[in-house]
């Protein structure tokens, strides 16, 4: 029967090379000032609890019953493919709302998310890309006054601009 | 007797037509701010200010505070449908909000989310009436010694949120602790753990870490086919059982209780009070491994604690002129705005406006209740939405609330990051609530830290030479030895870890 064991194991290994790169860089700060405790002192300490929890954790994880596996720990192809397009989407996002600016980044993250998380009517993606984009962007910027990121693109939206503002 | 005169004419002025409108008004929009994930309470009642400058004084500072408590139940209604918190306060509600929806009771969730709001925000306003000035002198005796064994108390009461292992809880809070080390350190103004990341200097913002643990690591859980994505919910199962009522009165009372005292202390944040009341549920449960699997106890103490607090910290503003968390300071300057100065002046020279806008809150308060509970169907049927088209729109509204919280697309990618790490400790059993506490009390756990051994150049004997913050120190190693002896226990019972 497949456990916790090694999986956690595993993030204990990274928690205590984790904790080890906190503590140097807490090194590289004052560790104590004259004025009392530098910028170092308090995360060199917790660099070392992370260190002692990590050793905990690999030791429960060793020398004590690990829990068996949760049958959902791994799952499908399909389910992985699912969240990569999620993740993609946001990625697409992410790099494309200050170049693109937030419509027409949207215009192409919202069809993305749409068909490929399930199945959803033509009409309704259409709708939701427009509603979700072009609309979402006129609601935060005029009626909530959040400003979202324009493009060099987004003249083609100039005639909705012109009627709205 | 003076106090309620004077709160008789300040209903007087705050139940005229026009001041009526912009309490329903504020209360809307507030709700639909708590709403939308990430224009949390400070950022919406900051994106709304600029709306109040042509309004008379108490119109202004009413809708703002409208605002402010209702985006606070607005916050509720995603943590309990979608398990994306609409604020970073209603975080906790995810736990069991989001299971009792799982199960067909998010009316039931809801609607006790609301009664505890009311009877916690009413009970906190009577306090400011009755009790403000003396027990705002106990808050003040609070100095940094006192105030780091606080913050204390709250950090060991977060390893009792711990699912299964206090080790697991404690790599939570430990990590939750280095990430709000991120930034120019407070004192010296020295960057840390910023590597040459010029957007790492102001910090990490709760919006992406919350944003991402809670709701993008849900969702990837959730695209991944981890967990049943459609969630189904009746009408008339929407209104609290008889036993749901009963089991809620005590966790509404204590809830009231913590939420009032911690909003008298200037810095606590929402979060705190919230987190607390669910680890005290949690502690005194004779079921506390059934927390998160849908316990109304976890819904309706946390909900309420969050509205007491909210009332009460309006105290400190109002008598010291001490803001006591970023929408406090946003509300304190609408009222400079005006020309008002909050503090103890303003009851003297200026007592219609100060008690038009105390009363308001009575109203306030059960407009937020008598609005939402009838709603309560038009959120739930939010759940009838299909999950693809669902999912999408809340990605889309991450993307907004994750850029608009500081405008900048690094915030967007940080939370996809924390997305990362909410799905991997959610797969490893790992909690996330102590990384969530930890991440706000850090910096104020840090800055009390070196502000006390500056006082005391250097002795830590100062923590337990002081009788309250002795006896906070006191109360921490008691939660942390029972919660030691609880897990030795249990692994001598399963020998499983």
């Amino acid at each position: 029967m497949l456990t916790m064991k090694r999986p956690y194991q595993l993030t204990a290994l990274v928690l205590f090379f984790f904790s080890v790169l906190i503590a140097y860089e807490s090194l590289q700060l004052k560790y104590y000032t004259p004025l009392g405790p530098g910028p170092g002192f308090f995360p060199f300490w917790l660099s070392l609890c992370l260190a002692a929890l990590a050793v905990a954790m690999f030791y429960q994880a060793t020398f004590k019953k690990a829990a068996p596996r949760p049958a959902d720990f791994v799952d499908t192809r399909v389910g992985y493919l699912r969240a990569f397009t999620m993740c993609t989407a946001w990625i697409w996002a992410t790099l494309m709302l200050e170049r693109l600016g937030y419509r027409l980044t949207m215009l192409v993250f919202f069809p993305l998310l749409l068909l490929s998380l399930g199945r959803v009517k033509g009409f309704l993606v259409i709708l939701i890309s427009i509603l979700g984009s072009v609309v979402a962007y006129y609601v935060f910027s005029i009626f909530l006054s959040v400003p979202l990121p324009v493009g060099p693109l987004d003249w083609v939206f100039e005639p909705i601009d012109d009627l709205l503002y | 007797m003076e106090a309620f005169k004077s709160l008789m004419d300040g209903f007087a002025i705050c139940l005229q037509w026009q001041y009526l409108f912009f309490a329903i008004l504020g209360c809307l929009v507030g709700t639909v701010i708590g709403v939308l994930p990430g224009v949390g309470p400070a950022a919406g009642t900051a994106m709304l200010l600029p709306l109040t400058f042509g309004m008379s004084p108490i119109a202004s500072i009413i809708m703002l505070s409208a605002i402010y408590y209702g985006s606070m139940y607005g916050g509720t209604i995603t943590s309990v449908l979608v398990n994306v918190p609409g604020e970073a306060a209603s975080a906790i509600t995810c736990l069991d909000g989001y299971a009792m929806a799982r199960k067909g009771r998010a009316g039931s969730a809801l609607a006790m989310a609301a009664i505890g709001s009311f009877i916690g925000g009413n009970v906190a306003t009577l306090g400011l009436v009755l009790l403000a000035l003396p027990l705002t002198a106990v808050a003040l005796k609070f100095g940094p010694p006192e105030f780091f064994c606080l913050m204390l108390v709250g950090l060991s009461l977060a390893t009792t949120l711990a699912s299964q292992s206090v080790v697991r809880a404690l790599v939570s809070a430990v990590l939750g602790l280095l990430l709000a080390m991120v930034g120019i350190d407070p004192v010296m103004g020295v960057p840390r753990f910023t590597f040459g990341e010029k957007e790492l200097l102001d910090g990490i913002g709760i919006v992406p870490i919350a944003m991402g643990l809670f709701g993008i690591g849900e969702l990837l859980l959730t695209a991944e086919g981890s967990k049943s994505s459609v969630i189904h919910t009746r009408l008339r199962e929407m209104w609290p059982s008889y036993q749901e009522f009963k089991t809620s009165i005590w966790p509404i009372i204590r809830g009231t209780g913590i939420g009032f005292f911690l909003g008298l202390i200037p810095g606590v944040g929402v979060l705190v009070p919230t987190f607390i009341s669910y680890a005290v549920e949690k502690k005194i449960s004779k079921t506390p491994e059934k927390f998160g699997t849908g316990m109304i106890e976890g819904v309706a103490a946390p909900e309420t604690a969050n509205n007491a607090y909210c009332n009460a910290a309006m105290i400190p503003l109002f008598t010291l002129g001490v803001p006591g968390s970023a929408v406090i300071a946003i509300l304190m300057s609408a009222f400079m705005m005006n020309g008002l100065i909050p503090g103890p002046f303003l009851f003297k020279e200026h007592p219609d406006i100060a008690w038009a806008v105390i009363a308001s809150f009575y109203v306030g308060n059960l407009i937020l209740l008598v609005m939402n509970l009838p709603m309560i169907p038009i959120w739930v049927s939010f759940l009838r939405i299909p999950t693809p088209i669902l999912y999408t729109l809340i990605l889309g509204f991450c993307v907004i609330g994750s850029y608009s919280a500081h405008n900048s697309v690094f915030d967007v990618g940080l939370t996809l990051f924390f997305g990362f790490i909410g799905y991997a400790f959610k797969k490893l059993d790992i909690p996330l609530a102590p990384m969530i506490l930890t991440v706000i009390l850090g910096p104020l756990m840090e800055r009390a830290l070196r502000q006390s051994l500056e006082m005391s150049r250097g002795d830590f004997t100062i923590f337990f030479t002081r009788p309250i913050s002795a006896a906070l120190l006191g109360l921490t190693a008691i939660f942390v030895v029972t919660s030691l002896m609880k897990m030795a226990s249990k692994i001598k019972e399963d020998r499983v870890v």
